[in-house]
């Protein structure tokens, strides 16, 4: 029976030897023990003895030959049946530090998976063990302590012992969004609140924010049919644009008190739940201006200029098809309350693509929120049928003169368009002063 | 070379008794000896000789990663573990093959722990009081002053009744003298007045540093500094290795507190298979000693005393046995299961658990490895 | 009930006590802890009432110490070791990590090594080199031990005995700036596993965790925070290795933000080992990462320098303002 003889490890962690001389010939008998060969490794001069009792076959390395531990020097034909020599382990799979012969460039900075100089490779295409068919990966030290993934769980508000399943950077993103994220409900695996679900809770406004940027697309043109809403849209922009001469106005206000009495708003029980903003405070502002500048919300016809005694308060939405603008009808009977909730209702309904035609018509007067989209001001243009729009800009912290003092102040532009056939420059000024009044002084809503 | 005229020999290389004042009281243990536990001596000594040579042999064959030779050490090791009685404690280093196996270690157990099987694994209860081996230098011989201490709170020592009292021999060699624990353990020993045998090995090497380097005195003088009786013995002569032993474990357990016996002797191996000492040491160094082999000498006593060839041809045909024996079990060994890796405490523990249920998922997981 | 106040030297003091009482095996041995009662007293009057058969007066030699112990426990002895400071702990740490550890592994099953060394710990005493480490983190890491510190007199008087009983080898780490404070000790019964976590101060908006004199610290923290209208959690973590991770995990569930806090210094830290932990067991729970108040990493400074160099509430609540501001 031919046996092989692998070469040992006779040192703790060698991994080669060179062959000296060897002590015997194929042909010759030898007994186990007898020395068969002379080594010579890193650290000294050793000599092998035979494993076998037989008659040398064949000598597989010359003297002078370097051999990896592991490797068959010598066949023996065995007489007194075999013996199972296990493989020394080490040596076999993973190559030497330093293995020049190996080893790749200093890694550049392009291509991935170079290694430093020195490093060497494994040399023999190290493997890894596969994974048995229906195996599943062991979690870390047995399950989690939330154990997230292990069933889907609606995330509840803190306090209870039910963590928000999200990871840190998900998180963050709501914070910037201001997502709350106990509101959302998570889609992804065991109730994971993804990145999507979280761009979809947030406001309608924040949504647009570029959050990424994307690459050129690689066509060098992209054609996009005019049809349905964004048909609809041109054709109410040039209708207004050129029939109604514009003509718009700004004024810079202090913010502050509106800001100090949102916050109030939302921490009183009668708004418990209720989504309230400064753009409620301009809902009610322009409600109350109109009532004191009524011919800002008319409607101009060649025959006649219709004023209407009634706000259908229209609020600019942009939606996923496009902008919309439906609006709550008779907004001058509601209180604040009522107010904002037809706010939240409109925005809602707005986001979910469930505007209907009848929401959109018999607007009398808009207000457009460019400050949700971070925009200070800007030059709207009218609804068709209307006779003026309010633009409602970002309220930012801002240098203020303050009792003769540069102080920092929420700060905000008021602006509006208007039809300047029916509303002069006069008209135009004191309906925007009247708004930023209130801005400036909420109270004047006790009016 | 470190003989001194404070050297006590029994035995002379050339294998006639050495007649003395010195001598006659260890002589008086020698001729209470039988026939038979003298021929004992000489079959303890060549089974192991020829055991360690196997074992190097099958190291250079792949099947152990190191073997630690005992080499020339025979009658230091066979001698010494004679006169230490059933009730004893043996803690040796890592060298003492001999000694394991007069104490009735199965030589299978050093197989296992040189071929990556187990750390020791054997039970001392099991073995005559054999411990396990501490490959750490020298930190045995504080454990084996502790057991040797214990002993005397267990008033199992010192009664007056050497067939019951017990006592303690710690092993070590050259070069764990250097180390603190050495010292240490002779500091308590003597302060406690501990019933334990220092029996240090002087073989002359420390891997490649030699026995000048460690001292620049007999280092039985060392025993003697800490305020313990010490003596200096040729240690490849068993008869001096057992008589003093047996003299020296008597005033040890009978209450006159600990001893220190320095054994001339030479590590005629290398210090393991790793070694090589033609990179440090001279062939008149090795010849020397090998004048002075343990074996020879003691073969020419025993021939001279009327032992024939048929004795000699029965141990050597004996060793022959074991070490085939050796051979064959040595082939067939196993492997180890993961089991044994997570068996660290007495008490159960939360981490081992968890950690070997997670190695066994984690098998589980994994296709077989095929080699 | 039986509850009386006392210190932590006097609570270990008594508990060695009941356990030399209870079983005639464990004996106690170290420098000056026989004639003198150790240099804090720990083991006051304890020679005179078992003798010095069972409370041994050592030479001065750590290494010694632990290494006669171990052969003591193979002798089937229940030992009690002390180091006199946390920086004389290093001459025994060979015996300790190369033997002591290992010993029960190596002896497949064959021997017990139930030997407790009990080491005085950390700064806020005043006083020279050596003599206010923190060196847990060495003996945490060591597989085959098990390290423990009581932070009130109550648990040193149980925790002393509990190790005591076990028959694994513990390090017993001793608050020594908590040796003199007066604490309840109830001696009807031990309510708490040696291992076990436990939650000392409830909170919602942080957990704070920390052992032996820190917990102290924490607790001050946790008082101050509440008059600033921040409700903290505190947890007493009694045991290093093993961790009991389930009341530190249900504390982060609640809150969301853990700061751990040490004496010793950070790096390579048992508070490391806790937040990463945490970090892997209840990354969907955290609102913020853990945050980690530690020594500085320099060797202990001179003792005017302690309170610079040792955390106090002003540094745990640093930390804790930095989670909270995620």
């Amino acid at each position: 029976m031919a046996q092989e003889f692998p070469l040992p490890d006779v040192g703790e962690g060698l991994t080669e030897a060179e062959i000296v001389s060897w002590k015997v010939k194929p042909g010759d008998t030898v007994t186990v023990n007898q020395v068969l060969v002379e080594i010579e490794t890193a650290k000294s001069l050793v000599e092998l003895p035979s494993p076998f009792a037989g008659t040398v076959t064949e000598l597989l390395f010359e003297e002078g030959a370097t051999v990896e531990v592991g490797a068959p020097i010598i066949r023996v034909d065995s007489s007194g049946g075999t013996i199972e020599l296990q493989a020394p382990r080490g040596g076999d799979t993973v190559g030497e530090v330093g293995d020049t012969k190996a080893s790749a460039p200093a890694p550049a900075e392009e291509s991935s998976g170079a290694v430093l100089v020195g490093y060497g490779s494994s040399g023999h295409g190290a493997t890894r063990r596969r994974r048995r068919p229906g195996a599943v990966a062991t979690t870390a030290e047995g399950a989690t302590a939330d154990g997230a993934k292990a069933s889907a769980r609606r995330p509840v508000a803190t306090g209870s012992a039910m963590p928000i399943i999200a990871k840190p950077p998900i998180r963050k993103l709501a914070k910037d969004l201001d997502v709350d994220l106990a509101g959302v409900t998570g889609t992804g695996v065991g109730g994971e609140i993804t990145r999507e679900d979280v761009v979809r809770g947030a406001s309608q406004a924040t949504v647009f924010r570029n959050l990424e940027t994307p690459a050129w697309p690689e066509e060098r043109e992209e054609r996009i049919p005019v049809k349905g809403v964004r048909k609809a849209i041109a054709t109410a922009m040039v209708q207004s644009a050129f029939t109604a001469p514009h003509v718009s106005v700004f004024t810079d206000v202090n913010a502050t008190r509106t800001m100090e009495f949102t916050r109030r708003l939302k921490d009183s029980a009668q708004f418990a739940g209720i989504r309230v903003s400064p753009l409620l405070v301009m809902a009610k502002a322009v409600i109350w201006a109109v009532q004191r500048n009524p011919t800002v919300n008319s409607t101009w016809t060649d025959a006649e200029i219709i004023v209407h005694h009634y706000v259908n308060l229209g609020i600019a939405a942009a939606t996923p098809r496009g902008l919309i603008v439906p609006n709550i009808k008779d907004a001058q009977n509601l209180s604040l309350r009522e107010l904002a909730m037809a706010l939240e209702q409109l925005t809602v309904t707005a986001r979910d693509g469930k505007t209907t035609p009848a929401d959109m018509s018999q607007g009398t007067i808009t207000i457009t929120n460019l400050g949700s989209f971070g925009m200070d001001t800007g030059t709207p243009i009218l609804n068709p049928g209307e006779v003026g729009i309010v633009a409602l800009g970002a309220i930012k912290q801002k240098p203020w003169v303050v009792d003769g003092e540069v102080r920092p102040a929420y700060v905000t532009t008021v602006s509006a368009a208007f039809d300047h056939r029916i509303v002069d420059g006069d008209v135009a000024s004191r309906f925007t002063a009247d708004l930023a009044s209130v801005i400036e002084e909420p109270a004047l809503l006790l009016d | 070379m470190s003989y001194t005229e404070a050297t006590i020999q029994l035995l002379s290389p050339e294998g006639s008794l050495v007649e003395s004042d010195v001598t006659a009281p260890y002589l008086e243990k020698i001729t209470a000896l039988s026939d038979a536990q003298l021929r004992d001596f000489h079959r303890h000594m060549v089974v192991t000789r020829r055991f360690d040579i196997e074992a190097g042999n099958l190291q250079r064959q792949g099947q152990l990663a190191l073997w630690i030779p005992s080499l020339g050490q025979e009658a230091a090791q066979v001698g010494s573990a004679y006169a230490a009685r059933a009730q004893d404690h043996i803690f040796p280093a890592y060298r003492e093959h001999a000694v394991g196996r007069v104490r009735g270690l199965d030589p299978m157990r050093i197989i296992e722990l040189l071929r990556g099987l187990s750390h020791g694994g054997w039970n001392p209860a099991d073995t005559g009081n054999f411990h396990l081996y501490t490959l750490v230098i020298g930190s045995q011989a504080l454990h084996a002053t502790g057991y040797a201490m214990g002993l005397t709170l267990d008033e199992a020592t010192g009664t007056g009744d050497p067939g019951s009292d017990a006592a303690v021999v710690a092993y070590f060699g050259d070069g764990a003298t250097s180390q603190g624990d050495v010292s240490e353990a002779l500091v308590f020993a003597a302060s406690y007045q501990a019933p334990i045998l220092f029996f240090l090995q002087n073989n002359h090497w420390a891997i490649s540093v030699p026995v000048e380097r460690q001292s620049r005195t007999p280092l039985y003088l060392r025993g003697t500094g800490f305020g313990i009786p010490s003596v200096q013995i040729d240690g490849n002569d068993v008869l001096a290795s057992y008589a003093v032993s047996a003299t020296f474990l008597d005033e040890a357990r009978g209450g006159g507190g600990p001893r220190f016996i320095e054994a001339l002797t030479y590590r005629m191996g290398a210090h393991t298979t790793s070694d090589d000492p033609t990179k440090y040491r001279e062939k008149e160094d090795e010849r020397f000693w090998a004048e002075r082999d343990p074996i020879a000498r003691f073969e020419s006593f025993l021939r001279a005393k009327g032992e024939g060839d048929a004795f000699f041809a029965e141990v050597s045909a004996e060793a022959e046995d074991l070490a085939a024996d050796v051979r064959t079990r040595t082939l067939a060994l196993g492997l180890p299961s993961t089991e044994k890796m997570f068996a660290v405490y007495s008490d159960p523990h939360p981490l081992m658990d968890e950690q070997r249920a997670w190695l066994a998922a984690y098998e589980s997981s994994l296709d077989e490895v095929t080699e | 009930m039986t509850t009386e106040s006392m210190t932590m030297t006097k609570a270990l003091n008594e508990g060695l006590r009941a356990a030399l009482a209870a079983n005639d095996r464990v004996l106690l041995m170290g420098e000056d802890i026989g004639t003198l009662g150790g240099v804090f007293r720990v083991t006051e009057g304890l020679k005179t009432e078992f003798g010095e058969n069972r409370v041994l007066d050592t030479p001065l030699a750590e290494s010694g110490i632990v290494g006669t112990a171990i052969g003591l426990a193979m002798r089937g002895f229940r030992p009690v070791c002390e180091i006199q400071f946390d920086g004389f702990i290093y001459p025994g740490f060979d015996q300790i990590t190369s033997q002591l550890a290992k010993l029960t592994a190596r002896n497949e099953g064959n021997q017990r090594f139930p030997v407790v060394i009990r080491v005085p710990y950390g700064g806020h005493i005043g006083a020279v080199e050596h003599h206010q480490e923190s060196p847990e983190a060495y003996f945490a890491h060591t597989a085959g031990l098990r390290v423990v510190s009581p932070a009130t007199p109550h648990d040193a008087y149980w925790m002393i005995q509990q190790a005591i009983a076990g028959d694994d080898p513990v390090l017993f780490f001793e608050p020594k700036s908590r040796y003199w404070p007066k604490g309840d000790v109830d001696r009807s019964a031990s309510d708490t596993p040696l291992h076990a976590s436990r939650v000392v101060r409830t909170g919602t908006d942080a957990t704070l965790v920390g052992h032996g004199a820190m917990v102290a610290t924490l607790l001050q923290a946790a008082e101050i925070a509440a008059e600033e209208g921040t409700s903290l959690e505190v947890v007493d973590l009694r045991s290093l290795s093993p961790i009991d991770y389930a009341p530190i995990l249900a504390s982060v569930q609640k809150t969301g933000r853990l700061v751990v806090a040490q004496e010793a210094p950070g790096h390579v830290s048992v508070g490391s080992e806790i937040a990463a932990t945490i970090a892997e067991r209840a990354f969907y729970s955290l609102q913020a990462p853990v945050l980690r108040v530690s020594g500085f990493d320099t060797p202990f400074p001179p003792a005017k320098l302690e309170s610079a160099y040792l955390p106090d509430a002003d540094r745990v609540l640093e930390a804790v303002d930095r989670a909270l501001a995620y």
